[in-house]
């Protein structure tokens, strides 16, 4: 047991090293995220300042401008290019180098993960979010909030991360990665609440939000980041949904990858 | 080398440069029916992508009525357009993400500097007809043409149709001319690719009306990365009537091409191959 934890913490170290050598690209990668956050931020602060005062969802202008940037840094948090990773593993051949090694290979692709995405809480997430709250008042959590706000993140992450798995896995079948990268993309934004929040989406849209699990990706940390709950059984029913869908998520990855996996064929061999 | 036959300034380089395209026009067509599927996932992932975008244009509308005094349909009208002349310049010169990204940086590039055409001709024509591009293109018109007629834009007008394919040409050059600058910088720090797609990303904010940002981002969106030009500018123009600032679109496009251009000239005398 100790060992296979060690064999994976190589991996987490791998994942570090390689944040370490494309440093300047969280520069980039912070201009970029401010970019994309700035265009929903911008549009949906339009709306809340028109004269009719119309209030989509009960928010209010600094509460709509939370929402917004911190749904837009967890996107950021989410893409984890795993999906990418793993279509171009299948595509190259490289899997059959992966297979080969002594470890799981969708373990092993978390393990290189998580330096990457400590690094762009860190270095892109963080200065963002300083960017935007010297532009613009925010509304900040009290520390129960922000408890809560911690556990649904790291939660969400996860739950993204299988998300991307299973997006990956089409490599085995097709070769238009980046068709289906799109598709995952944009549906994941649309009912996630990143582009619009859930209490602001007209009813059917809402319904079937709530019924997909992306919502628990963006929508319900947001909403603990916000306090945007009635009592805390309340809070602790969303944390419960969320960890539901994504125990769900993680098996249907790993009962996807069983099936698939014999079905790899590298380079026809 | 064949000075006469790569020099496009003669009529009879221009004709040889003509030929060619139209040649690889064809072999892209080609390309495009053998890999039926693949054009079509990205075609329908591209799809979604811009119905969502609509889906949330038509929500924010269903709470104001106009926004920075745009309506809803003046809002599709504009993020039609603006796909046109984004779309125009994917079909033709995509290829220069490869020079960001890799060809330079691997050496690479080297093939396109033995061969007898203008280098830069030589990288773009790796990819004519991209169809990425013509999804766009497709999705773009169907819009202008659903918003253009609920407005009662008098599409059909000599004045419109001279005028707004001129626009889409100008925006398209205006994108390329980011992109090749953005490329350019590959010369001298060999991997430009992020900076390319931070620029890109800029162009995100050309769907929405400008009027919607700060002041100091209008200005730059005008004047600096002048993506303002291939969408606001002359959607404004379009539904008004009213020249506005498209009288500078031709002296910002022409300034954004010479720059470009500037920038790759001095860029491929400083390059220098891969050592070994």
């Amino acid at each position: 047991m100790a060992g296979s934890v060690v064999r994976y913490l190589a991996f987490v170290g791998v994942g570090f090293q390689s944040v370490l050598r494309y440093r300047a690209s969280f520069f980039v990668s912070v201009a970029t995220t401010a970019t994309t956050t700035a265009v929903v931020v911008f549009l949906w602060r339009a709306v809340y300042q028109h004269p009719s005062h119309p209030a989509p969802g009960g928010f209010t202008l600094p509460t709509i401008t939370t929402y917004l940037l911190v749904a837009q840094l967890l996107i950021r948090l989410h893409d984890n290019r795993v999906d990418s990773e793993f279509a171009n593993d299948i595509m190259t051949g490289n899997i059959a180098v992966a297979l080969a090694r002594p470890a799981r290979y969708p373990l092993m692709r978390f393990c290189l993960a998580v330096p990457v995405i400590v690094a762009d809480l860190l270095l892109v997430a963080l200065p963002v979010l300083a960017l935007f709250a010297w532009l613009f008042p925010l509304r900040w959590p009290g520390a129960a909030d922000l408890a809560l706000f911690a556990v649904a993140a790291a939660c969400s992450v996860v739950l993204a991360f299988a998300v991307n798995l299973i997006t990956g896995m089409h490599a085995i079948v097709t070769t238009n990665t980046w068709g289906v990268t799109l598709l995952k993309t944009t549906v994941v934004g649309l009912f996630s609440g990143g582009l619009v929040p859930t209490d602001a989406m007209p009813a059917p849209l809402a319904h079937a939000a709530a019924l997909l699990p992306f919502r628990s990706m963006i929508d319900t940390p947001v909403r603990l980041f916000l306090g945007r709950y009635d009592t805390t059984a309340d809070a602790l029913r969303l944390l419960a949904h969320q960890a539901l869908w994504t125990a769900g998520t993680v098996l249907l990855c790993a009962l996807l990858w069983r099936r698939l996996v014999v079905r790899i064929g590298v380079l026809r061999g | 080398m064949n000075r006469a036959a790569t020099a496009p300034a003669t009529l009879h380089g221009l004709l040889y440069y003509a030929g060619l395209t139209w040649f690889l026009c064809r072999v892209s067509l080609r390309r495009l029916v053998t890999y039926r599927a693949d054009f079509l996932l990205g075609a329908i992932g591209f799809v979604v992508r811009t119905g969502v975008q609509c889906l949330l244009i038509g929500i924010v509308f269903n709470w104001v009525p106009t926004l920075d005094g745009w309506t809803r349909d003046e809002v599709l009208f504009l993020f039609g357009f603006a796909l046109l002349p984004r779309g125009l310049d994917r079909l033709f010169t995509d290829w220069l993400w490869f020079v960001a990204g890799r060809l330079v940086y691997t050496g690479e590039f080297d093939r396109y500097l033995v061969r007898p055409l203008r280098p830069l001709y030589s990288i773009v024509a790796e990819r004519f007809l991209w169809p990425d591009g013509a999804a766009e293109l497709i999705v773009g018109i169907s819009l202008v043409g659903y918003a253009g007629h609920r407005l009662d834009v008098p599409l059909w007008s000599a004045g419109t149709l001279v005028v707004a394919p001129l626009c889409v040409l100008c925006g398209a050059l205006i994108y390329a001319s980011v992109k090749l600058l953005c490329a350019s910088l590959a010369f001298w720090v060999l991997i430009s690719h992020p900076t390319m797609h931070a620029a890109n990303q800029v162009a995100e904010f050309a769907g929405f009306p400008v009027g919607l940002y700060p002041a100091p981002f209008q200005w730059v969106l005008t004047w600096v990365l002048p993506f303002a030009f291939t969408a606001t500018v002359p959607v404004a123009y379009l539904l008004s009537g009213e020249p506005g600032q498209l009288v500078w679109l031709p002296v910002v496009t022409a300034g954004a091409v010479a720059v470009a251009l500037a920038a790759w000239t001095r860029g491929l005398a400083a390059y220098r191959s891969t050592g070994n």
